[in-house]
């Protein structure tokens, strides 16, 4: 079992590696459930998961992105992160697909 | 040099007071003189390094400009550099303009910023924790509207709110509006078509033929040549939703129901007072046999015959009516005598009758025909009883409802504000009562809003803190003048699932402790802000935040 690992390991399509926190990666259901170890995955035994639809630079803001969240969860007025705009489509369609916190509207 | 400075700055402070008093003597003995002086401030200014500095030249003196060095002659007029210098008059304009502008951006971007926040606090939007990415995107994008080329393939929920956002933001134009016509959609829905003209209308059938949910709010400019277009291009259209299209003739009406006929199985029509008649209604009843839901608010010309017409669609589910003409109540009864039973939504707004006689006989009716409904709004009559409203929700066949909206039943009179004394009109204290005994266990969301006749007694006993109400979301007690703290604490602790209560005009609810995740809006005297977010987490959600921890997820902070 290496599920309690601190740190897991989030690969884009295009190679690059992102190592963060477990807790921030798991706000995504996606990534929580391809951890989990009752569904026994190979991820859950490396910590690493490959989005392979998700390019390096889409896959960065999303881990800044994971960190903005988990930091800001309990606090109140929010400031809005800085996501550059041609960046958002993209980011959008990423989103909806790791679900969780990032996804649903307000 | 760093421990000589203290002395030499005593020796220059008591210099520069020295200074000041002479200058204040100045001052008073030569006021006009000062005046043309100006911008000159080295005796009212405590800055000591202002005392390094050589003597300020007065005006018609030359000197040497702090920033560009070029020699110009000194004005009344010469503005101040930055560290304490004269400058020459290009330079003078510069910083000044640079100033204003400085000024200008920081200051409208901090009242942005807050009014932003507030309306999205009365939204119900930001509660506490980070917002959404998706949320967040699409913003950015509605800001950024004018540079969007194409949206590529997006799912069908996140092109619905791109269109909202873009709707809020004032961003749907012609060109921006493009984007959200993609061939291989199904349903277009512009909620702020206000800016799009009649051509535009015609790209939505020309790029997406296959459509068929149309939904457009404020198409001012849809027209009987659209309709047209609509007929002969989008063969698949089966649910129709336009909000203020007064352009748009009887006879073209007329003729969409004909080519629609059977497939059409929503329609829904609001604000529309040039044409829609009462043939034009009964026109759709003949020609779309099918209909499912239906919805016709504020269509000037639609009485009587529209509702005896609306009575013979059996298959109907859905059904939303406001009209602005009086309609006999015994019509009304007629109608959910006939279309009642398959309801699952009834909605009768604003029905009120001159003649004030009290009588329940459509509440009676709703009572016997109507054994499915999952939504629930009568609102504004003023001739129903509280009894009317026991005797509908008592031994009711009809499950529980899920929204009920009963607001602004009451006898209005201003000379007799407390209503008729032998009976009460509207929902009371016994009406309250029987609502919530008949559907509390899977009431989502009611409005009870100028609802003036329930007693603090009842909202004490159905509110207790005992009793639990499970589903309950939201509960809008505007204007109900009774409702005061214990109230508003008794709704915390009874419905575990509130997200929102509503209190406008409730001026008994003061100092009262808001939980977390549930926001308070409009308690007038509870304290300075209008909204109040929980913060507290009270020892009754201690219980459910162990319960979902256990499940392994956080606790998500409530989104509106």
């Amino acid at each position: 079992m290496a599920s309690d690992t601190k740190y897991v390991t989030l690969v884009s399509g295009d190679g690059y590696e992102f190592k963060i926190l477990r807790s921030a990666a798991c706000l995504s259901k996606t990534i929580k459930n391809s951890l989990d170890p009752t569904y026994g995955f190979r991820e859950n035994e490396e910590n690493r998961v490959v989005l392979k639809d998700i390019n390096g630079v889409i896959l960065e803001k999303i881990c800044e992105y994971l960190y903005y969240n988990e930091k800001y969860a309990d606090s109140k007025d929010v400031p809005d992160p800085d996501l550059p705009p041609e960046l958002c489509l993209e980011l959008l369609i990423a989103a909806d697909y790791l679900d969780g916190e990032l996804a649903s509207f307000g | 040099m760093a421990a000589e400075r203290p002395r030499k700055r005593k020796r220059d402070q008591d210099e520069a007071i020295a200074k000041i008093k002479k200058g204040k003597e100045a001052k008073k003995k030569s006021a006009k003189k000062k005046k043309k002086h100006g911008s000159d401030d080295s005796d009212s200014d405590f800055d000591i390094m202002d005392l390094y500095k050589k003597a300020k030249k007065l005006p018609g003196q030359l000197e040497n400009c702090e920033l560009c060095e070029k020699r110009f002659t000194v004005t009344a007029y010469s503005k101040a550099g930055p560290n304490g210098g004269l400058l020459c008059t290009p330079c003078g304009k510069a910083m000044t303009k640079e100033a204003k502008a400085t000024e200008k951006a920081s200051k409208p971007v901090q009242r942005k910023g807050r009014r932003k926040l507030e309306s999205n606090r009365l939204d119900g939007f930001t509660s506490r924790g980070a917002r959404t990415l998706q949320q967040l995107c699409i913003e950015k994008l509605a800001k950024h509207a004018e540079d969007i080329d194409e949206f590529g393939e997006m799912p069908e929920a996140i092109m619905n709110r791109l269109s909202e956002i873009f709707s809020k933001k004032r961003a749907m134009n012609p060109t921006t509006f493009k984007l959200f016509l993609q061939p291989d959609r199904e349903e277009v829905s512009i909620q702020e078509s206000a800016y799009l003209e009649t051509e535009d209308f015609d790209q939505i059938f020309a790029i997406v033929p296959g459509i068929k949910k149309l939904a457009l709010r404020n198409c001012c400019q849809f027209k009987d040549v659209n309709v047209d277009y609509m007929i002969e291009k989008a063969k698949k259209l089966s649910d129709i939703q336009l909000l203020g299209a007064n352009l748009v003739s009887d006879d073209k009406w007329t003729e969409l129901f004909i080519a629609r006929g059977p497939d059409l199985k929503s329609f829904k029509v609001e604000w529309l007072d040039a044409a829609f008649t009462d043939e034009v209604v009964q026109a759709l009843v003949t020609f779309c046999p099918n209909l499912e839901r239906l919805k016709l608010e504020r269509c000037k010309h639609l009485g009587v015959e529209a509702i005896d017409a609306i009575a013979r669609l059996e298959n109907l589910q859905h059904l939303t009516l406001r009209f602005c003409k009086e309609v006999p109540r015994e019509r009304l009864v007629n109608l959910i005598g006939n279309v009642g039973p398959n309801l699952e939504t009834l909605c009768l707004e604003n029905f009120v009758e001159s003649d004030c006689e009290p009588t329940d006989v459509i509440l009676e009716a709703i009572h016997t025909s109507c054994t499915n409904l999952s939504k629930f709004r009568f609102t504004e009559n003023n001739v129903c009883t509280d009894e009317g409203y026991v005797n509908l929700f008592t031994d009711w066949s009809n499950p529980p409802l899920r929204y009920i909206d009963v607001n602004s039943t009451r006898d209005v009179d201003n000379a007799n504000p407390d209503g008729p004394e032998e009976y009460t009109i509207g929902v009371g204290s016994a009406g309250f009562d029987a609502i919530m005994k008949h559907s509390g266990s899977n009431l989502q969301c009611i409005n009870i809003s100028s609802c003036r006749h329930i007693d603090h007694e009842t909202f004490a006993n159905i509110f207790d803190g005992e009793k639990q109400y499970p589903s309950l979301q939201e509960i809008n007690l505007s204007f109900c003048p009774v409702v005061d703290t214990q109230v508003i604490a008794g709704i915390f602790r009874s419905c575990p699932k509130i997200q929102k209560v509503i209190t406008f005009g409730c001026f008994e609810v003061k100092e009262v402790v808001v939980p977390r995740g549930v926001v308070l809006i409009g308690a007038p005297k509870a304290q300075d802000a209008i909204e109040q977010f929980g913060d507290v987490v009270m020892d009754f959600q201690k219980e459910l935040q162990a319960e979902m921890a256990k499940a392994g997820g956080r606790i998500v902070p409530v989104r509106g």
